[in-house]
């Protein structure tokens, strides 16, 4: 229970430095979201139109003053409103949050059956055809940027096929089919560097894995090697591929912007990019308010995978 | 793992064309228009951009608006004329607004003077600081009384920014407009949606039921979703893609020169307080290669003040003031003491292609002259902040004038306005100031293309602002989209008025 | 440490050297325009093509290269070094510093790339000397969290707590023990992060706050190539194609290097059988014993030509007898244990002989029919108990699966034998003690479970290596008497490898003494040990503490590795007694008395 209530303290710890990180460099970057605000499409305000601006969004308060009413406003679980439009950040959040959570959720689903047996495969068959085609195959993932993916999917299976629309999002509710055929392109390119990453470590972990000597014993026992593989290799390998798989969830939280682009998902990540583009304090604050309290979550999640995963993490 | 049979594959591979049609399925009277951007605010009067000015256009009418032709027309007003020798009144026809009231002239006056309030944030308040005073002596007659006589009053009342709205519906989602749409619904950052309003003043108009405005902040997805059918027309379409889409038998481009892209100089510190300087840039830089490079060779060379050849002010005898000359270039830096050339830094963003490569290619043209530049190029909302501060040497600007008259450029070469990052900084021009406002009080054509031919020869000099190229601004859209027209000039930012008289056919 | 794979290495130094060398290839200046050819096709003079504004692409692929692998290779790097201080520190010292290693980490996680970029580049101004740092931070936490995980695995594992008892620094423990541990998945990192530097710095100068144009990286190329990736694929192809081959040659080489650091010394050479063996198979044994190995000879395949650990073993084990296999550490006698089993690691594999279990070649048997008798007929136990058992599964579950692997009997059955096998290897409280994993229980309780493990099929044969090495004295000799005790009841042979002769002189009937992959001396260890006819085995008896508390004498010098033997007699460099012509000839294995076999000219000498 102490367990327990330290970590929630060190949680709301990070969660505020964080804040405070966020609340003093956004401002310390140059850019006035009121002027940025007003000379959309290089055509340029007034002065005087900016000034005023700037007092109606209270921009012109001393720092101290903002951060104050900032933190006391976060207590109170506000968030408070966007500078360009007054909509209330809580609410867009809400609303674009769940596509990213999905978005990313796919393709880690995508990602973890491909890359996980594949790096399976590989490492049993080290030096084989397989293990060299697929690490070849993985190379090219990663050097691949994600942006190409996308636009080659858009360019073969929308302009080419006419499969599916170019990008574009429909609520599940609204639309099961269509949602779902949406998700699908975004999904899979993400999924694809993910799943070169998962391939690498999967058969990093295993081929570490089955150089210990608990393996050796369990072939000196005479245990098949299917039963080697399932119940000795790959739970102990699973760790530290839990950990890589949670990091790279972690980054793409706030980090799929380019697909998002491509394919014109209205997702948090873009949120975030256009709220630091027109300088938004409060949407970019709320943003990576957000996204820091669910990397908390994550982490929560992968120390009681962790304790799932390996007893010695449980007793100690 | 379920297997299917290579069938069962064959019969889902057919099937997948069907499933693309229902996701994208859309009812034949709805224009489906893609929007490069969403509007971070429909406050009536701010200028929040371009997407933001194509929806203003949709909700609101002020008293004018901008013809197809690109002259003034009556909007809200039925007629105007001058009245004294510094007014102007307008007769306002039976509109009425959204919300079904009819539009008066208390609700005319209301609008124009929240625009010109201290505490406004209007685009035009600085100009409507003009203004004296504004009468509605009966519910269809409005009086705008200017402290000096102006002939441009009508120019500025006919853009986008000075609509007229219900009076007191201003909130914080914008007001109640009188325009030919109604928004129906909105997702921020996605989509919006119009129904048309039944009881427009103009009749039969708008012609479409409905119009959706999907956003593609993306301008590769935008084209995608053009060529995929996912929409049916497109703005701001990219300059790599022009050629994909002239080639495409069922898409149609629409371009015309709008915008046009141009260095503006620190005239307070650095080597560009010396105009000599500045006109050996404006002399050194091979403007094609800019049209190439940045644009796709879909613009024009600029070597004068950014005025429309279609205009009644352009004048062939000052149009190529600022001609590719490497030799007047080095003369001229010669006659400011640095025959060998100089270090200096190049303000541009790398946010927006179109800044990096007219940053580029000018860069390179510069060295061949001896100028040596190097880029500083932040991103956008950085770049704003130092264009305001003055923090730049030169930089790249890409804008629209306000309108296709001289005066539309005030606010562009008139380095006697207070500084900002429109134009050049720290570059006072008295003389363009007194010519732009004697301009602005002639009423008389002839007289007035007088001060304009003046002005134009005294830019040459000064240069305020040194003119690069025109670029093309695109629409495109499926060949059944009839009655869209894309206005050249300073008026291109201003098409949306035309969405009115958009039909299929 | 294994040698370096030369193949990885030479790929990745190819790559440095071509960004190095670009100044001398006389390409065309990299930033130079050519508006009017923009976009256009490869021709001799650009083989490549010219990009977007005319420049030759072959230049500012090459040249390139140079920045973006400067940026990648620093950033990465960077994050490595202080990543894998910051783990290890944070995981070995814990305490406060533990809590700002990972705390901190979590703070920069909790910022997305793009905002944290965003912030320093916007701070420190676009460019190169930004983009390190930054990307460094990136990967910081990737690169801690990792060794942090490593550094917890092996933190309490006995070996790291004995140097700790026995008073080694903090950091030699940190650097000398956890670091190969945990070399691995850093490794991988490593690869990982230089591969994402390169891709992200394309992202971030797509978003200008890379490298500042017109200087040509990949990362800009791949960005600018985007606004015409439909017109002219080409120009996203040369960067994408380049970054792939870099990323591959990073992989292979991180793959070599962690195959050259890895303790426990794999690398990909593979099993192969002789044919010439597969065709002439060994000599019928004669019938009984339960092991016999007739000319045992053990191959590493490395880069220079197989080595031989192991030559020409040959010797018998009877059932109900204990034969002790005895040398130091390097003599081979670990190898032979792991090849009686079919359990030799990937790198070695048999060159040559026989090995008879219960009147079966092992040695020819497939891998299925080897597996039927591992555990089974012939089972062994290891000198590490607690790396030897996962650290994942229950005790019980892990006997029962010996049980299950040989038998139809189910789950609960096996479970059940399971906690009967505990209590008969004398571990108190067994259907409690059952559930426990292998880090709750103590040594010398997990050693009785291997022996548990060991004897649940009642093998014909056991191979214990050192299994009491690990243990103190007192536990030692319970395990010792344990096995005496199972022997007795069950009549099976026991091979015991070990390097400690007062063990041997414990529980063994006959010892044989290896040295340097070699049979030195063999017969009953009475008369072995009251008369050696090896200088080898009188120098090993004359090294151990005896009773009369006079001084032990150590053998001088060290046994040679296998790809060094010296010529003749391995021993003659150790040798009290060599001669000349004890350095060579070859010596065979004699059997010079009844039931003694010795390997030395000169044994008379000793007799
Ligand atoms: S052969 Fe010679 S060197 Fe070898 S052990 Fe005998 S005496 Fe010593």
């Amino acid at each position: 229970m102490l367990f327990v209530l330290k970590r929630i303290g060190v949680s709301v710890l990070l969660v505020w430095v964080v804040a405070t990180i966020v609340f003093l460099a956004i401002r310390m970057v140059p850019g006035d979201p009121a002027a940025i605000l007003l000379s959309q499409g290089g055509v340029a305000p007034d002065p005087a139109a900016v000034a005023a601006l700037r007092v109606q969004l209270g921009l012109n308060q001393p720092l101290g003053l903002q951060y104050v009413e900032d933190m006391r406003r976060l207590l109170v679980g506000n968030l408070g409103q966007s500078l360009q439009d007054q909509t209330p950040v809580a609410g867009e959040i809400l609303r674009r949050l769940p596509r990213t959570l999905e978005l990313i959720g796919a393709a880690a689903v995508l990602a973890v059956l491909v890359g996980l047996p594949a790096g399976l495969v590989a490492a049993m068959r080290r030096g084989g055809t397989f293990d060299r085609i697929a690490s070849w195959l993985a190379a090219a993932a990663l050097a691949v940027p994600v942006f190409v993916v996308g636009t080659l999917m858009v360019a073969i299976f929308a302009q080419g096929l006419h499969w599916a629309p170019a990008g574009g999002y429909v609520s599940f509710a609204r639309h099961p089919l269509r949602h779902l055929v949406l998700l699908a392109m975004p999904a899979a390119t993400i999924a694809v560097g993910l799943a070169a990453i998962l391939f690498r470590m999967t058969r990093a972990a295993v081929l570490d894995v089955s150089m210990r000597d608990y393996i050796r014993t369990a072939r000196a026992k005479g245990v098949a090697p299917r039963r080697i593989l399932a119940r000795h290799v790959l739970r102990n390998a699973l760790m530290p591929i839990v950990t890589v798989l949670a990091l790279n969830l972690g980054s793409l939280l706030g980090g799929t912007v380019l697909v998002e682009y491509v394919f014109n998902w209205p997702g948090l990540s873009g949120l975030l990019v256009d709220a630091v583009n027109a300088r938004d304090y409060p949407e970019v604050q709320g943003v990576v308010l957000v996204i820091s309290v669910l990397f908390v979550a994550l982490n929560l999640v992968v120390d009681l995978l962790y304790a799932l995963l390996d007893p010695r993490v449980r007793h100690g | 793992m379920v297997a299917l049979s290579r069938r069962e594959w064959l019969i889902g591979a057919a099937a997948l064309p069907a499933l693309a049609e229902t996701a994208r399925a859309a009812p034949a009277d709805t224009l489906r228009f893609g929007l490069s951007s969403y509007p971070p605010s429909l406050q009536p009067w701010a200028n929040t951009g371009t997407a933001a000015l194509t929806v203003k256009t949709l909700l609101h009418r002020g008293l004018l608006m901008f013809g197809t032709d690109g002259k003034v027309k009556g909007a809200l007003a039925s007629s105007w004329a001058r009245d004294g020798k510094n007014g102007w009144s307008f007769k306002l026809r039976d509109a009425l607004f959204h919300n079904g009231q009819k539009v008066t002239a208390e609700d005319v006056k209301w609008s124009l003077e929240q625009i010109m309030a201290p505490t406004s944030t209007a685009y035009l308040r600085g100009q409507f600081q003009a203004i004296a005073s504004i009468e509605a002596p009966d519910a269809k007659t409005v009086r705008i009384l200017m402290k000096q006589p102006t002939v441009t009053l009508p120019l500025m009342l006919a853009t986008p920014f000075a609509p007229v709205i219900a009076k007191g519906s201003l909130n914080a989602a914008g007001g109640i407009g009188a325009g030919p749409y109604t928004l129906t619904a909105q997702e921020r950052g996605v989509s919006l949606s119009f129904a048309a309003f039944a009881k427009f003043y103009e009749p039969g108009h708008p012609k479409l039921r409905a119009i959706h405005m999907p956003v593609y902040a993306d301008e590769n997805a935008r084209v995608a979703a053009l060529q995929s059918g996912d929409v049916d027309m497109i703005e701001y379409v990219p300059w790599q893609a022009m050629a994909g889409i002239q080639k495409n038998p069922k898409l149609v481009l629409n371009t015309v020169d709008g915008p046009y892209m141009a260095l503006a100089f620190n005239g307070g510190t650095g080597p560009f307080k010396d105009e000599r300087l500045r006109q050996a840039v404006a002399h050194a830089i091979r403007r094609e290669e800019i049209v190439a490079a940045a644009f796709f060779g879909r613009g024009t060379v600029l070597e004068g003040l950014p005025i429309t050849k279609s205009s009644e002010f352009y004048d062939p005898k000052y149009a190529h003031g600022w001609n590719y000359d490497p030799k007047l270039a080095k003369q001229l830096m010669a006659a400011a003491g640095v025959p060998n050339g100089f270090d200096c830094t190049l303000l541009s963003t790398a946010q927006y292609g179109m800044h990096l490569a007219t940053a580029q290619v000018v860069q390179q043209h510069l060295a061949a002259i001896g100028i040596k530049v190097k880029l500083d190029l932040p991103d956008w909302a950085t770049r704003v902040a130092m264009g305001n501060r003055g923090q730049y040497e030169f930089c790249v600007q890409g804008q629209t004038a306000d309108n296709n008259d001289p005066d539309g450029l005030s606010a562009y070469i008139d380095g006697t306005l207070p500084p900002d990052n429109a134009r050049s900084y720290h570059l006072p021009t008295p003389e363009i100031h007194k010519l732009l406002a004697e301009g602005r009080a002639e009423f008389d054509p002839a007289k007035r293309r007088a001060i304009y031919d003046e002005l134009q020869r005294v830019a040459i000099k000064v240069v305020p602002l040194a003119a690069l190229c025109w670029r093309a601004q695109g629409y495109a859209m499926t060949k059944n989209v009839h009655g869209f027209t894309n206005m050249p000039g300073g008026l291109n930012f201003y098409s949306g008025y035309s969405l009115e008289n958009v039909y299929f056919g | 440490m294994q040698r370096l794979r030369p193949g990885p290495v030479a790929a990745v130094g190819a790559i440095a050297l071509l960004a190095l060398l670009v100044p001398l290839f006389g390409l065309d200046n990299p930033l130079h325009m050519d508006i009017a050819h923009r976009l256009a096709r490869p021709t001799l003079a650009h083989p490549l093509g010219q990009d977007a504004y005319g420049r030759d692409v072959l230049s500012r692929l090459l040249w390139g290269a140079r920045v973006s692998l400067a940026v990648a290779s620093s950033s990465s790097l960077l994050a490595c070094l202080f990543g894998t201080a910051l783990g290890l520190a944070g995981g070995f010292l814990r305490g406060p510093v533990e809590f700002v290693a990972l705390r901190g980490m979590d703070v920069v996680l909790c910022f997305p790339p793009l905002l944290l970029a965003l912030l320093v580049v916007t701070l420190l101004g676009p460019g190169a000397a930004t983009l390190i740092p930054v990307l460094a931070v990136l990967y910081l936490p990737g690169f801690v969290r990792v060794v942090y995980a490593g550094v917890l695995s092996v933190r309490n594992q006995d070996y790291v707590e004995a140097m700790r008892s026995l008073g080694a620094g903090r950091l030699r423990i940190m650097l000398g023990t956890i670091l190969p541990n945990v070399g691995g998945p850093v490794l991988v990192q490593l690869s990982l992060a230089a591969a994402s530097a390169v891709v992200l710095e394309s992202g971030l100068s797509f978003l200008g706050l890379g490298v500042v144009p017109p200087a040509p990286s990949w990362g800009l190329m791949i960005g600018e190539a985007r606004a015409t990736m439909l017109q002219a694929p080409l120009l996203l192809l040369w960067p994408c194609l380049a970054l792939s081959v870099t990323i591959l040659a990073l992989n292979a080489l991180c793959d070599a290097l962690r195959d050259a650091v890895d303790p426990h010394g794999i690398t990909r050479g593979r099993r192969r059988a002789a044919l010439l063996e597969r065709l002439a198979p060994g000599l019928l044994p004669q019938p009984g014993p339960a092991l016999e190995l007739v000319g045992l000879t053990i191959a590493i395949d490395t880069p220079a030509g197989p080595i031989h650990p192991v030559r020409d073993v040959s010797l018998r084990v009877m059932p109900h007898e204990t034969l002790a296999l005895v040398g130091e550490s390097g003599s081979g006698k670990s190898l032979t244990g792991l090849a009686t089993m079919g359990l030799l690691p990937p790198v070695a594999r048999v060159a040559g002989g026989a090995a008879w279990i219960d009147g079966r070649d092992v040695l020819r048997l497939d891998e299925a029919a080897l597996r039927r008798l591992r555990g089974a007929t012939v089972a062994m136990i290891f000198q590490d108990p607690l790396s030897s058992l996962n650290p994942v599964q229950r005790i019980a579950t892990q006997i029962g699966e010996a049980i299950e692997a040989h038998g139809a009997s189910g789950a609960r059955a096996a479970w059940r034998r399971a906690v009967e096998l505990l209590r008969h290897v004398g571990i108190p409280d067994p259907e409690r003690r059952a559930h426990n994993f292998p880090h709750e229980m103590s040594g010398g309780m997990r050693q009785r479970a291997m022996i548990a493990m060991a004897i649940a099929n009642q093998p014909r044969l056991l191979i214990a290596d050192e299994p009491t090495t690990a243990l103190d004295v007192t536990i030692q000799a319970q395990v010792l008497d344990l096995l005496a005790t199972l022997r007795r009841e069950s009549g099976m042979a026991l091979v015991f490898i070990t390097h400690s002769l007062p063990v041997v002189a414990e529980i063994a009937d006959r010892v044989a003494v290896m040295y340097a992959g070699e049979i030195v001396e063999q017969g009953r260890v009475a008369e072995v040990f009251a008369r050696p006819l090896h200088p080898y085995t009188a120098a090993l008896l004359a090294s151990v503490p005896r009773e009369d508390a006079s001084l032990p004498e150590p053998i001088p010098g060290t046994v040679p590795p296998p790809y060094a033997l010296p010529p003749g007699c391995a021993f003659a460099p150790r040798c009290r007694l060599a001669r000349a012509d004890c350095a060579s000839g070859t010596l065979p294995l004699t059997e010079v008395m009844a039931e003694r076999l010795t390997r030395c000219r000169r044994w008379s000498e000793l007799a």
